[in-house]
């Protein structure tokens, strides 16, 4: 019945025992107290339930999955030594790493991975993950086993997301209602407090025990190895504030740093910057089902008005690059760029042709946009411009985060909606087709050859497969011009120049670093 | 005196219904919850009524309110999902930053603005009169999260005089927390000093041309010992007006300064959970900044019975 073993780090498992991480691991330099400034304040800090960028920077230094994501974003292994596969796809048998602790002592068990991917499956973020999973077995202690009603090639892929991460937790906790539990986890830090509006601090988990399976960190997997005494996140909201005191020492890591201040403070001998290109995918979203946006030619005209370079030069403050595929290059399902060239450019006169074509008398096009995020706004009122260039009545209607949230899964009252895509990408490609597919695809109006590519997704077993459904699914979205990829938008992570050994990555990672 | 005390603190109990019934009112009016703040732009509407499930937000608006009202009358202001604690705690824990970034700034802006009023009174339309009402009005006019920035720069950064952000509590760290206060302090000085030194000024031209200053003078008096004993006491209502006035444009002030500070005060609270859409904290927030108003304005009431004795006997 078991047919592959996959996904297995193993390679030194059988023989490895938990070691001490100084003991083995990297040598670096133990002590002191690190201090991140980031600028949104998490919305909870129940890992399981929040896919805010904000909490997955505190909770992923917490909390640990049965995989996660590895330096190129594929899946590995990190509380699971690794998984056998069934040949009907249908049954997945995760082997736990043994001796593993949470931070109150208590031995980590297949109970508490059952009780928490439960858990998830009731409230998670991506919850949606779990509904394949028809039962969860626990034959011992270091086995689970998960029984799936139907395929899903993409469930490893989706339970190792950090979107909203299936986070491990004490089987006790996992009766909690939602932002109830503890926050106890078996990561690399343990929690110490959560101070609203100011901080929340962690501190080294002395009695953590650490992949043996890896030499060093690899994105979240790996062998991690703390040597930070404390973690401190502190929230700040204003980013000049933030800048000031990466300047002064106040502050330690930066989890982002404007483009601007970067360029200003590159000759700092005190500070050491680092590009993270790719970041997220810059779009623009539209309502085929509403107004304007519901005719083809006049969704193509738009397509044709827009100058994506202008665009991404403006929103991104110059940290950008061209990219019109809708997976990052380099990654397992990139599905090409052959025959884009004719979507990308501007060409005006195509456009008022499109226009023309369309009957379009002047009716109001509204792009809504937030004032949160400067890439959103930017985005938003540069193509407005661009739009009435070309003839368009464009309105662009600027509200607070929540309100867009709200507006945006309207069936009307919307048209064009800047979106900066940024841990969807990451994952691969479910959650970027899926966000276009399903009950409530972004776009409104379903699209017939968009949920057979989402079907082809998530039920083919062949990887090339999959990727044909991707490509299938980037051609649908250019010839009916239901979304505008901009590029590719860049960030810049920021460290003072004494911390030894930062990589930047999706969060800053306080493992594997220390202070000169 | 305890009269009118009373007669005030009761008429504050239809204003606090006033303010409590429009915030639950907002409630309704205004889009978006928290529910997509915790799910993200990418959720659908399945996800969204999950979560509204799991926080209780899908309650008709009728019954959130009575239960909202009966805490209320217990005491309790609610509940925040988001801070995972209740709405008074999460308030009162907040409310010393508060209260000392206003009580200080609103001192700092007397200590200057009130001898800069007084200076300016006695040397009238001569040039310490100009330069200190011409300095009052570029404090006035300045906004005061450009000149918190301003001050982060030079004292911070450059100077490296001052901690550019973040808060010690009084109890943990007593000069920490003065060295954390004062820039942001001084930042929302700066803007209520000119009101303060403008309203000085004018009141003290008033009073100067009095009998009983006239009197005072004529008894040998030195000009300073004059304005400082003499007509301040005598322009004290109309500054204590204006000082009344401040504290309430400095509890809003607050809000801007504790962003960019970075100070965990009842601003920054508020601000995050209309962001947030944390209705309990809103309403817990905006009841809160009503009362303390009231407070302000029946301590000021007080005041003025207290430095003008005449008023008294109307009281």
């Amino acid at each position: 019945m078991l047919r592959r073993r996959t996904f297995n780090a193993g390679l030194l498992a059988s023989a490895a025992l938990p070691m001490p991480a100084i003991a083995q691991g990297l040598q670096g330099k133990r002590g002191g107290d690190v201090i991140i400034a980031q600028q949104a304040q998490p919305p909870t800090l129940d890992a399981q339930t929040t896919t805010a960028q904000a909490s997955r920077n505190i909770t992923l230094h917490v909390y640990e999955t049965l995989f996660t994501r590895d330096e190129a974003s594929n899946p590995k292994p990190d509380l699971a030594e690794g998984v056998d596969i069934a040949a009907d796809g249908l049954t997945y048998r995760f082997t736990l790493r043994t001796g593993v602790k949470f931070h109150n002592g208590k031995t980590m068990t297949s109970a508490d991975v059952k009780a928490s991917m439960e858990r998830y499956g009731r409230i998670g973020g991506s919850a949606y993950a779990m509904k394949p999973v028809a039962a969860i077995e626990t034959p011992d202690a270091k086995t689970v086993v998960m029984k799936l009603s139907s395929v899903s090639p993409g469930f490893i892929e989706a339970i190792s997301s950090p979107r909203a991460p299936f986070a491990i937790m004490p089987e006790e906790e996992c009766a909690k209602p939602l932002g109830q539990p503890a926050m106890i986890g078996t990561g690399p830090f343990r929690f110490v407090e959560f101070r609203p509006d100011s901080h929340a601090k962690l501190a080294r988990f002395d009695d953590y025990v650490p992949n043996t399976n890896y030499q060093k960190r690899d994105g979240f997997a790996g062998r991690k190895t703390a040597f930070f005494d404390t973690v401190t996140f502190r929230f700040m909201p204003e980013g000049g504030a933030r800048t000031a005191g990466l300047q002064t020492g106040e502050l330690q890591v930066l989890e982002a740093l404007d483009v601007a201040a970067a360029k200003r403070l590159k000759d700092d001998k005190n500070v050491r910057t680092y590009e993270m290109m790719p970041w997220a995918f810059q779009t623009l979203m539209m309502n085929t089902n509403w107004g304007p946006t519901a005719n083809v030619d006049i969704r193509r005209a738009i397509q044709a008005a827009l100058d994506l370079e202008e665009i991404m030069a403006i929103c991104s403050d110059g940290l950008y690059r061209m990219d019109p595929a809708w997976q990052y290059p380099g990654t397992n399902y990139f599905p090409g760029i052959d025959g884009l060239d004719a979507y990308i450019k501007q060409d005006q006169a195509k456009a008022r042709a499109l226009l023309q074509k369309a009957g379009y008398k002047g009716e109001e096009l509204e792009v809504v946009t937030d004032n949160a995020f400067r890439n959103h706004l930017d985005t938003g009122t540069v193509a407005a411009q661009q739009l009435r260039a070309v003839g368009m009545n464009v309105k662009l209607s600027v509200m607070d985060w929540p309100t867009v949230l709200n507006r945006r899964t309207r069936p009307d009252g919307w048209n064009l909606w800047p979106l900066g895509m940024g841990i969807e990408p990451y994952e691969g490609p479910y959650n970027v087709v899926g966000f276009f597919s399903g009950a409530q695809p972004v776009q409104i109006k379903a699209d017939p050859v968009i949920e057979e590519a989402q079907k082809r997704l998530t039920t083919d077993l062949s990887l090339q497969g999959r990727i044909d459904a991707v490509k299938q699914f980037q051609a649908r979205v250019y010839d009916q011009a239901i979304s505008v990829k901009v590029g590719d938008i860049g960030i810049v992570q920021a460290t003072r120049a004494n911390v030894v050994n930062y990589a930047p990555y999706r969060i800053p990672r306080m493992w594997d670093c220390w202070f000169a | 005196m305890f009269r009118l005390a009373a007669i005030r603190l009761l008429a504050a109990v239809p204003v606090l219904m006033v303010v409590s019934l429009v915030s639950f009112g907002l409630t309704l009016l205004v889009p978006g919850d928290m529910a997509a703040e915790m799910a993200g732009p990418s959720a659908t509407a399945a996800d969204l009524a999950r979560i509204r499930g799991e926080l209780g937000l899908d309650r008709p608006p009728l019954v959130r309110m009575a239960s909202w009202y009966s805490g209320l009358l217990h005491g309790d202001l609610g509940r925040s999902v988001l801070l995972n604690q209740g709405v008074t705690e999460a308030i009162l824990e907040r409310l010393p930053v508060t209260l000392s970034l206003t009580c200080l700034a609103l001192g700092l802006a007397c200590l200057a603005g009130i001898p800069a009023g007084l200076v300016a009174a006695a040397k009238a339309r001569r040039w310490p009169d100009q330069a200190a009402m011409g300095a009052a009005l570029v404090g006035l006019s300045l906004p005061d999260f450009w000149l918190g920035l301003v001050l982060i720069w030079v004292l911070g950064v450059k100077l490296n005089l001052m901690p550019t952000g973040g808060y010690v509590a009084l109890s943990a760290d007593a000069v920490g927390w003065l060295r954390s206060i004062t820039l942001p302090a001084g930042a929302l000085a700066l803007t209520q000093l000119g009101p303060i030194a403008r309203m000085t000024r004018s009141a003290a031209l008033e009073v100067a041309d009095s009998d009983f200053i006239r009197t005072a003078r004529a008894k040998g008096l030195t000009e300073p010992r004059v304005y400082a004993r003499h007509v301040l006491s005598g322009a004290l209502v109309p500054i204590l007006t204006v000082v009344g006035i401040g504290f309430g444009l400095s509890l809003g002030g607050a809000l801007v300064i504790e962003q960019v500070f970075s100070l965990p005060g009842v601003g920054r609270l508020v601000i995050g959970a209309v962001l947030r859409r944390d209705w309990p904290v809103i309403q817990g927030g905006l009841l809160l900044t009503a009362l303390v108003f009231v407070m302000v304005n029946l301590i000021v009431d007080l005041l003025y019975l207290w430095v003008d004795p005449r008023l008294r006997s109307n009281a």
